[in-house]
Formats: structure tokens, C-alpha cells, sequence
């Protein structure tokens, strides 16, 4: 008799069909041709017009459809992310999903104290270190905007300079301008060991903003340029949330949103074809009563959902997500309600490069908490979207008939079958707490942001950073000295 | 005089019926500076009321506004010269190198809607332009906004140059924007901090001693 082989049928969400996907797709297409983008950079103007598009009232343009569909053409259909050492760590390709951390949050809250205070650039470096300590937190981005820079033109360089010691995975970082970003790309170089390495194996992608609506100020299309010159991963995402920089029908919204990033695609090919592009607007809602752009709503995970159905009905291309965040100011049940609706939709439904794991307040305040808990859920997630692997072993008959037929003492905790499956069979928990009352109670009746918290000390204690050569850090200390 | 009608109007944000009871009341001789507080701000004092409790959302709040706006442009031509005294003059604007404007729009239809007269500089705007404006109008406030953390030093160095030019004890200094907080605010000089629209228009009045 054969060995049974089925294949393993992962859970998958589709919540947009072909149709919807299109007709998106086409009002997109609509937005770039019958309305324009106001475009506040010279050069990319001008190459635009070059290209085929219609320059009016002075920098808004108009552009045809086929520069959209040439430029979805020409961009890579995966991107690849080392770790600083030049090993494959974050291959944005055949639905894989990737987790990590958030920028520029104002506050964060206090390890020690529970306070919510200003971040500092210590904290920068902390949530660096901790996330290089997760095994399901895959790439670091600042979290903090630190208070306590000594020149706060060069805030972004500092940040990174600050999670180049902290950790070795991927960095996702953020610039404001050419100047910062040519010294970002300076150390990413150091790191690297030359340009030329750092091309061939990115550990960084830029994280830019469009404004929407339909926005390109100078300095983010002149980061976009320099990325694709560089050959330096980046993305464009806008505004577009529901009701305040968009439409706020969904629909409406992610159409605009994709207009807006397939302009910037535009410009991105046309600086330099071929260069890595990551897909994806923000869609999304401004909350009716406070004007928050919400972190926990529903709607925001439902555009993604819908992004990746159409990235794999149209545009191929590895795209941009959130997950693992909340409207909540503190790390209460609400939090972990939203965290986790967010990372299950968003591995169901396969996006790409999901950021903004362990942000509280609708982004300003980050939480070290937030992140180990959002460590965690990932794991439920991935163990829920690996399905339910079905063979010989797995239905396991010869065990049941094993356990049988030991008589009244058999059981199956003690079959060699449990023994050597239950580590991949079952989830086990680390912070979500099964244990019986008694002894929940006897080691301090602690909730999971407590015990979260006691996780995040131990990892930030424990966890040794594999650290940069000498020569490394003293120039990158040169670079930063000369600011 | 009671303008129930008018203001229960503008509270729904029936545009039709609100500008019917302004032209009725106009054309009945009544006093436009009457009209005006009675009215329309009374109404709008109900609509601030109404969203802070969660009764009522942005949407139809501003559409609340804009009611208010379209019955003032009929009042408009009835007002005698310096016969209509609004709240205080406040000039607003996104600081320079920032061009994010959602927020700062808010905040300029709540002054407004609250009785303010505002004069919106826009985006991008250099500190020497609040200068200039503020000089020109008299303004008693201005309203300065960031977004971005990068563009919060436009803040102090807009106050620095109110100082530089003499007039900063003649205008307080209100700011706001998503990275910007009260400690901020106290830092670099500023008189007010405002997190949102609604307490924008609170902490314009308690810095003019209104109410």
C-alpha cells in the first residue's frame, strides 16, 4: 500500500474577488489619468512628462495607465532582507509573512515604572535589542522618537546608528530628507563592508510618505530617488485612511492609496528600473469622534486582506502591512484584542512586511510589553495557518491501536507516538498562562502584561547581541561625532 | 431674542432651514451681532457640548460648521463696519517644512464655528510669515501645528522670531500636532497646548479670558 500524501491545505483569507480587485485596480488607474498627483519634485516632473505624462497647473500631472503597468513590470517580484552579516534572513517572496516593530512613537512606556514617558534613545537601542531577541519579530524599526538627540536634523541617523548596535536582523528605518539619509546609507555601508555588498544584500528598507491626498513633497520623492539609485529597498505608503486623508468608503480609499503608490512606483522605475519597490498604501480609517488615525481598527486589516488579494490577482509585487497594534493606552484586554485581530487577518491573508507590532495609542506610544505579548500571538498565528498536516503519522492509527491494546494501564501520554509529535502537533504556550489556579495564584496571581513585562526584563537582560566588529563601531562613532 | 429654529438647525446641520431662519431674521431688522451670538454660536456652543460627550461625530459636526459659515456669509453684508465683534483673531498655520494640514483644519473650523475670526496661513509656513500676519491683523492668538517631529523646532523658532520682532507679548502662542506635548509646549515658550479641535477652542478662550 502507498503512504498516504495529502497535501497540507494552509488557511487562507480572500476577502475582495477578481472582479472587486480590477475594478479597484481600474479606478486607480482612473485617479492617475483623469486626476493627477501634485508633484513638488522638479526632476521627477520632469521625468514623468518625459515619460508620457501631461504637466498642469504648474506641478500636478496626469498619467497614463501604461506607465503604471510598465512600472509594475519592471519592479522585482521579490525582495530580499539580510541580516548584517549577509545572511538571508526576511525573503519577501511566495506569500511569506514577517513581522516587527513600528517608528516614531512620542512616548513609550516605562519597563520599570509603567509610565508613560518621552522616549529616549536608549529606548531605541532597548526595543532594538529585544526584538533581536524574538524569534518571531523578524526586522527592527525605531519604535521611539528619541528627546535626548544632540542635533535634531539628524534624529533618523542617530536611531539607526542606535539599532545598528542593538541588534542584527533587519532594519526598517525612516528619513526625512537627502542629507539624512545619504549619511543612513553612509553607515549602512560600514556595516555592509562597501556599497557594492550592501546592493547585493540589503539589510535595510526606507519607510517614506506620500501625502495624501495626492501629495509628493520634494524631499520624500528626493529619499524615493535615492533609493532606487542605491538599490535600497524602500516603500511609499500615504495617508489614505478612511474619512480624513481619503475617501472614507474603503473602496474609495484604497484606490486612491494605490494611485498614490503606483506613482510612486513610477518615479522609482524610472529612476532606476528594476530597483526594489515594496507595494502597499496605509488604508486606514480616522476615527469620527477623536480624528485618531486608529491602530486597532477593523477596517485597516481588511484593506490589507484586500491588497493581497489583489497583489496576487494584478500586481505581484511583495507588499506592506501592519499588525500587532491597538488604539489602547495601556497593555489591557483591549490591546491584546486588537494585537492579535490584526497579526491572525494579517498571516491569513498573507501580507508581506507587516510593521507597527507593540504600538499603544494609536501610535504614539510604544511598549516593550506590547511586542514580547505580540511575539507570542505571531506564534498562535503561524500555528493556525500551518493547517493540519495529514499522513500516515499524523492520523496515527497504529498508536490508537498501540494504546488499545496495552489494556487498562495504556494511555497516550505515554506512547512513543505523543513523545515524539507533541512539539510540532501542539502549540505551546510561553505567556499565555494554562496553569491551574493554585499554582497561577502561588507565583503571584500576575496578568500576561505582567508576566510580559518579567519576559521583556529577562530577554533585555539575557540576550546577548552578536556585536558589530571594532572598527565598525568606531567609525560609525567618527560618522556621528561629525554631525 | 430667541433663534431656536435657527439654531436647532444648525445643530442638525440643515443648511436650507438655517439659511431660511438667518435671511428671515435679517430681513425682520433684527441685530446681526444678535443673530450671530443667539443664533449661531449659541448653536455651535451646543455642537462642542454635544461631540466632547460622544453624541455627535466629526462628520456632522462639521457639517454643523459649515451651516454656520453659509448663514454668517448672509449676515456678511448686513455687518456695519467694526459693528460685529468677533471672539479674538487668530492666526493659523502648519509650521515650515511641514505640509500635513488635516488637524490644523480642524482646529480653524472649531475656532471658527466657537466665534473666532482665523486667518489660516496654510502649510509650509515660514516663521517670518506668522510675524507678518500677526502684525498686520492685530491677531491676538496664533495657532501653529506639526506632524512631523523633524518640523517641532519651526515652533520655537516662529516664537523666537515674535520675540526677535517685538510683538510676542502682544499674541499668545498656541500649538498642536500629533509629537507635540504640553512639556513641549512649556519648553519652548508656547502659552496653550491643544491635543485636539475641542480643546483648541478651550484653550483659546481661557488664554483671552473669554468665559
Amino acid at each position: 500500500m502507498q503512504p498516504l500524501q495529502v497535501p497540507t491545505f494552509e488557511p487562507r483569507l480572500k476577502v475582495v474577488n477578481r472582479e472587486q480587485a480590477l475594478a479597484i485596480h481600474t479606478a486607480a488607474l482612473e485617479i492617475l489619468e483623469k486626476v493627477g498627483v501634485k508633484m513638488e519634485h522638479a526632476g521627477a516632473l520632469e521625468m514623468l512628462a518625459d515619460a508620457g505624462g501631461h504637466v498642469f497647473d504648474g506641478n500636478w500631472v496626469r498619467l497614463p495607465a501604461n506607465l503604471a503597468e510598465e512600472a509594475l513590470r519592471t519592479a522585482p517580484r521579490q525582495i530580499i532582507l539580510y541580516d548584517h552579516n549577509g545572511q538571508k534572513a526576511v525573503p519577501l517572496e511566495d506569500h511569506k509573512v514577517f513581522y516587527g516593530t513600528g517608528s516614531d512613537t512620542t512616548f513609550t512606556l516605562d519597563l520599570e515604572t509603567g509610565q508613560r514617558r518621552s522616549c529616549v534613545l536608549n529606548d531605541v537601542g532597548r526595543f532594538a535589542r529585544l526584538v533581536d531577541g524574538l524569534e518571531n519579530i523578524s526586522f527592527a524599526m525605531s519604535m521611539g522618537n528619541p528627546q535626548d538627540i544632540p542635533n535634531v536634523n539628524y534624529i533618523y541617523v542617530y536611531s539607526f546608528a542606535e539599532m545598528i548596535k542593538n541588534t542584527n536582523k533587519p532594519i526598517v528605518f525612516i528619513a526625512d530628507r537627502r542629507e539624512d539619509i545619504e549619511k543612513i546609507h553612509d553607515v549602512a555601508c560600514l556595516v555592509a563592508g562597501g556599497e557594492e555588498t550592501l546592493r547585493q544584500k540589503p539589510f535595510l528598507l526606507n519607510y517614506s510618505e506620500a501625502i495624501s491626498p495626492l501629495r509628493f513633497p520634494e524631499n520624500v520623492v528626493d529619499k524615493l530617488i535615492f533609493c532606487a539609485q542605491k538599490g535600497i529597498p524602500i516603500c511609499l505608503p500615504s495617508g489614505s485612511n478612511a474619512g480624513g486623508g481619503a475617501p472614507v468608503t474603503l473602496a474609495g480609499a484604497m484606490a486612491m492609496g494605490i494611485a498614490e503608490n503606483l506613482v510612486g512606483l513610477i518615479v522609482h522605475q524610472l529612476a532606476a528600473e528594476g530597483a526594489p519597490f515594496l507595494f502597499g498604501p496605509n488604508v486606514s480609517t480616522l476615527d469620527m469622534k477623536s480624528a485618531v488615525v486608529s491602530y486597532g481598527c477593523p477596517e485597516w486589516s481588511l484593506t490589507q486582506a484586500a491588497l493581497a488579494d489583489m497583489r496576487d490577482e494584478i500586481y505581484g509585487l511583495p507588499i506592506w502591512a501592519f499588525a500587532g497594534a491597538s488604539d489602547s493606552k495601556v497593555v489591557d484586554a483591549q490591546a491584546g484584542a486588537e494585537a492579535m485581530f490584526s497579526i491572525i487577518t494579517a498571516m491569513l491573508s498573507r501580507c508581506n512586511l507587516v510593521h507597527d507590532v507593540g504600538y499603544l495609542e494609536y501610535g504614539s506610544t510604544s511598549s516593550l510589553e506590547m511586542v514580547t505579548m505580540a511575539n507570542e500571538m505571531v506564534a498562535m498565528a503561524r500555528h493556525f495557518t500551518a493547517g493540519i498536516p495529514v499522513n500516515k503519522q499524523t492520523l496515527a492509527v497504529e498508536a490508537l491501536e498501540r494504546v488499545k491494546n496495552a489494556g487498562p494501564g495504556g494511555m497516550f501520554l505515554t506512547d512513543d507516538h505523543t513523545f515524539d509529535h507533541f512539539k510540532e502537533a501542539l502549540f505551546l504556550p510561553n505567556l499565555l498562562d494554562r496553569s491551574r489556579y493554585d499554582s497561577w495564584e502561588a507565583a503571584g496571581s500576575q496578568d500576561l502584561y505582567k508576566r510580559s513585562n518579567q519576559e521583556a526584563r529577562r530577554i533585555l537582560s539575557e540576550h546577548q547581541v552578536t556585536p558589530k566588529n571594532s572598527n565598525v563601531l568606531r567609525d560609525l562613532d567618527t560618522l556621528l561625532e561629525s554631525l | 431674542m430667541s433663534y431656536e429654529t435657527l439654531s436647532d438647525a444648525v445643530v442638525k446641520g440643515d443648511i436650507n432651514t438655517a439659511k431660511e431662519e438667518t435671511q428671515k431674521a435679517v430681513e425682520a431688522g433684527d441685530n446681526v451681532q444678535d443673530i450671530l451670538d443667539s443664533g449661531l454660536i449659541a448653536a455651535m456652543d451646543i455642537v462642542g457640548d454635544q461631540f466632547s460627550q460622544g453624541l455627535m461625530f466629526l462628520p456632522q459636526m462639521l457639517h454643523s460648521a459649515k451651516t454656520m459659515q453659509e448663514c454668517v456669509e448672509l449676515l456678511k453684508p448686513h455687518f456695519q463696519e467694526g459693528g460685529v465683534t468677533t471672539k479674538g483673531k487668530v492666526v493659523l498655520g502648519t509650521v515650515k517644512g511641514d505640509l500635513h494640514d488635516i488637524g490644523k483644519n480642524l482646529v480653524g473650523m472649531m475656532l471658527e464655528g466657537a466665534g473666532f475670526s482665523v486667518i489660516d496661513l496654510q502649510v509650509d509656513v515660514a516663521p517670518e510669515a506668522f510675524v507678518a500676519k500677526v502684525k498686520e491683523e492685530k491677531a491676538e492668538i496664533v495657532g501653529m501645528s506639526a506632524l512631523l517631529s523633524t518640523t517641532m523646532p519651526a515652533m520655537s523658532q516662529t516664537i523666537k522670531a515674535l520675540v526677535d520682532s517685538g510683538i510676542r507679548d502682544q499674541v499668545k502662542v498656541m500649538i498642536g500636532g500629533a509629537p507635540v506635548t504640553a512639556k513641549y509646549a512649556e519648553e519652548v515658550g508656547a502659552d496653550a497646548y491643544a491635543p485636539d479641535a475641542g480643546s483648541a477652542v478651550i484653550e483659546a478662550k481661557k488664554l483671552l479670558g473669554i468665559d
